[in-house]
């Protein structure tokens, strides 16, 4: 699995990248369209997703020879009221895609604006200046004063990864040192451990040893995903593609460009360029390090709980009462972060979740590609070390009690007990 | 060639027990290795869960080289007991002493605990676990997997060291826990329940291993439901119900305590016995060649009066003394 893993993410990654950049280009529909508007004599242009072929066969001949013709839609204009345009019908062997009827609905009423404009008197110049493709640059003052440039979508990615991750590794990891823990008391092994070890140096034995494990497989994983992607990228990307990439930095970079030729390479080079560009400029080695420490603070502070638990249940099954109420601020701080945090990386909610221990591990690598004040990092590690040295405190005293209750269904009111036990 | 340096060992150890019982005290202490040490005093234990006090002012002291039984019914409080000497846990008041001082974390690598409920790792190899836990109570790596290999060897699993756990049958893990718990040579040894799960081949060949042990001058203490084998090994015994100590003392003394004059005699002939003047029948019964009676003499008389009066009358096949069992009183204490 371990090794498997990798190569999954990098699969997963080429084919994004594949159907991203090929997948949609390729498939171009071929529509049949009937005319019989008189005041759109204009045509619709066809576009590399779209191309429209005016025919002058009758609607209903058409519906019939469509399967056999090499079609894939037919469209039909009946000859509606400008104003009120209605009654326009898309049919096809297939159902059509949410994106094409967009596509196609866009077009129509482009065709009708541009009509509505030239009647009033703009001409057809005027019409082709006022058409522009716009394409925002962002950049942001670094730390340094430096202007970078940065791209809402990379940071997005990398925070998006990062969250994930964050989610993924504390939940997998906190339920395998719960796991070995219930194990250890269903096999009866426990009895022979503690009278050999604390049971205080055994939860911790287990969850540093778990730590080590996940930090191993990150890491791993980490080389093995750079190196596999590096190769899935060349492999799946064809050739033109890459070469039309390469080339056109080649020449931004070779020709100390003016700002137009700049604009001109963003434009040729699309997102994608844009996105590896600013990929460079965020710092990967420090949002690394602090995914680490976040992990490793993050795994003690919930693995600890997760200790609790299995030392308090007699099997798994029993589990799901205790795994909701520490299975839900991780959740919600996943949740949340996701989608407020990444929406408004600098809000007072970000901030907050950030803070918090329960959430901060996930809030906190999420909002790390946007940029974060030191001053706010620092705080927050703080917060989530004094975080992890409370719960491990806390699970600890339920625990060296839980280990040795057998056939008692543990409640939340005998835990409590438990934790006021003397030794 | 192995069996017979068993028997000799259990010979000699027969012989030294008799010896120790004539020897007189100053023979004692001028060869020193034979005097009683007490081992382990447990001192007016108090342990008390939320609403159930487990312990309530239990007192014992085992002697050193001697096989302790802990007796009492389930939930008595034997396991709080151990639970406190292998210092699982701590007492709410009292104290343990052993060998002179307080029980305190250095004494944990001298005691080995095979407790009642047991297990292993079930996906680790055999070997590798033995090694595990006997690293843990502090041997070297070399000299722990020496150990493991006498050991083995000696309880004929030499071959189950690349096995894993989930492949051995029960009576094949209890081997290898007993194993575990006597690996690092402790000099106090607690068992609780040591032969539930073996089958009697395996019950006996552990049983040897505890005398062969305690021979060499282990110390054992050893909780148990089984009367049988309590007399069979213990020297003392206390026993513990509704979370006291109710009984303790050396296994022949409480015996010899329990005995109430009963007898039992076999005889052949017609002769009533039933009212008489020297005991009082408690049973009668037939037997192949004649009648059986149990009885109880009344006071002031011995088993020889009986004797005088029934051999004119009728032919004695048998007499004998009725000596409770360890069950009997077991069951009689616990009972009251």
């Amino acid at each position: 699995m371990t090794f498997l893993t990798p190569l999954i993410i990098a699969g997963f990654y080429g084919l994004i990248i594949y159907f991203s950049i090929k997948g949609i280009n390729d498939k171009t529909d071929k529509v049949a369209v009937v005319n019989q508007n008189k005041t759109l004599t204009e045509k619709l242009t066809s576009n590399k997703n779209v191309t429209y072929v005016y025919v002058n066969d009758s609607f209903e001949s058409l519906k019939k020879t469509l399967k056999k013709s090499d079609y894939d839609y037919i469209l039909y204009l009946p000859d509606f009221d400008i104003d009120k345009p209605a009654g326009i019908e898309l049919i096809g062997t297939k159902q059509a895609g949410l994106s094409l009827d967009g596509r196609i609905s866009d077009s129509i009423e482009d065709l009708i604006r541009d009509y509505k404009l030239k009647k009033s008197g703009i001409s057809q110049t005027d019409l082709d200046n006022l058409k522009s493709n716009v394409k925002i640059d962002t950049k942001k003052i670094g730390d340094t004063g430096k202007e970078e440039n940065s791209s809402a979508g990379a940071s997005t990615i990398i925070a998006f990864v990062a969250g994930v991750l964050m989610f993924m590794f504390i939940m997998l990891y906190g339920v395998q040192v719960m796991r070995g823990v219930i194990e250890e008391k269903t096999s009866r092994i426990i009895e022979i451990m503690i009278s050999s070890v604390k049971p205080f140096q055994l939860m911790m034995g287990k969850i540093i040893g778990i730590a080590m494990v996940g930090l191993t497989q990150f890491l791993l994983w980490i080389v093995l995903t750079f190196s596999i992607s590096a190769l899935a990228v060349t492999v799946f990307i064809n050739k033109d593609d890459a070469q039309k990439i390469v080339s056109s930095s080649a020449q931004v970079s070779a020709a100390n460009p003016s700002a137009q030729q700049v604009q001109a390479a963003a434009m040729t080079n699309g997102p994608l360029g844009n996105i590896q560009e600013s990929l460079q400029n965020l710092d990967l080695a420090k949002i690394i390090l602090v995914f680490i420490f976040y992990f490793l603070s993050g795994y003690l502070f919930y693995s600890a709980l997760y200790a609790a638990i299995g030392s308090a249940v007699d099997s798994e099954t029993e589990t799901q009462q205790f795994m909701m109420p520490v299975m839900m601020p991780l959740l919600l701080g996943y949740a949340l972060s996701l989608s407020v945090v990444t929406n408004d990386p600098y809000g007072s909610v970000a901030f907050w979740l950030s803070m918090i221990p329960f959430t901060s591990p996930i809030a906190m690598v999420v909002r790390l590609p946007y940029g974060v004040p030191a001053w706010e990092l620092a705080l927050s590690m703080f917060i989530l070390v004094i975080g992890f040295i409370g719960t491990v405190w806390f699970a600890a005293r339920i625990y060296r009690v839980g280990i040795l209750m057998y056939g008692k269904k543990a409640s939340v009111k005998e835990m409590a007990k438990w934790f006021w036990y003397k030794n | 060639m192995y069996s017979r340096t068993i028997v000799t060992k259990m010979l000699l150890y027969l012989l030294f027990k008799k010896h120790f019982t004539f020897c007189n005290l100053w023979i004692l202490f001028a060869t020193n290795r034979l005097k009683t040490l007490t081992m382990l005093s447990v001192k007016n234990i108090v342990k008390q869960y939320a609403t159930h006090r487990a312990l309530d002012d239990v007192s014992l002291e085992v002697e050193q080289g001697k096989i302790f039984g802990l007796l009492g019914p389930n939930g008595a409080g034997k396991t709080s007991l151990i639970r406190i000497i292998t210092q699982i846990t701590a007492p709410d008041s009292g104290e343990v002493i052993f060998n002179g001082q307080k029980l305190n974390s250095n004494h944990i690598n001298q005691i080995g605990y095979l407790p009642e409920e047991r297990g292993l790792y079930k996906k680790m190899e055999i070997g590798e676990q033995v090694l595990y836990l006997s690293k843990l109570k502090g041997l070297s790596t070399s000299e722990a997997t020496k150990r493991i290999k006498f050991w083995f060897e000696k309880l004929d699993m030499a071959t189950w060291w690349n096995k894993k756990v989930e492949d051995l049958s029960k009576g094949m893990q209890q081997k290898v826990q007993f194993v575990a718990t006597v690996l690092h040579n402790p000099e106090l040894i607690i068992l609780d329940e040591p032969f539930s799960g073996f089958d009697p081949v395996n019950a006996d060949l552990i049983k040897n291993e505890i005398l062969e042990l305690n021979a060499k001058g282990t110390t054992f203490i050893f909780s148990t439901h089984r009367m049988e084998s309590v007399e069979e090994l213990c020297d003392n015994i206390a026993l513990i119900d509704k979370s006291k100590k109710i009984l303790d003392g050396a296994v022949d003394d409480i015996k010899a305590s329990y005995r109430n004059n009963t007898y039992v005699i076999e005889y052949a002939g017609d002769t009533d016995f039933t009212n008489n003047a020297l005991f009082d029948v408690l049973e009668t019964s037939d037997v192949k060649d004649g009648k059986c009676l149990k009885f109880k003499l009344k006071e002031g008389y011995t088993a020889n009066d009986v004797l005088s009066e029934m051999l004119p009358k009728v032919r004695i096949n048998r007499l004998a003394e009725v000596i409770p069992s360890m069950n009997d009183i077991f069951i009689e204490r616990v009972k009251k």
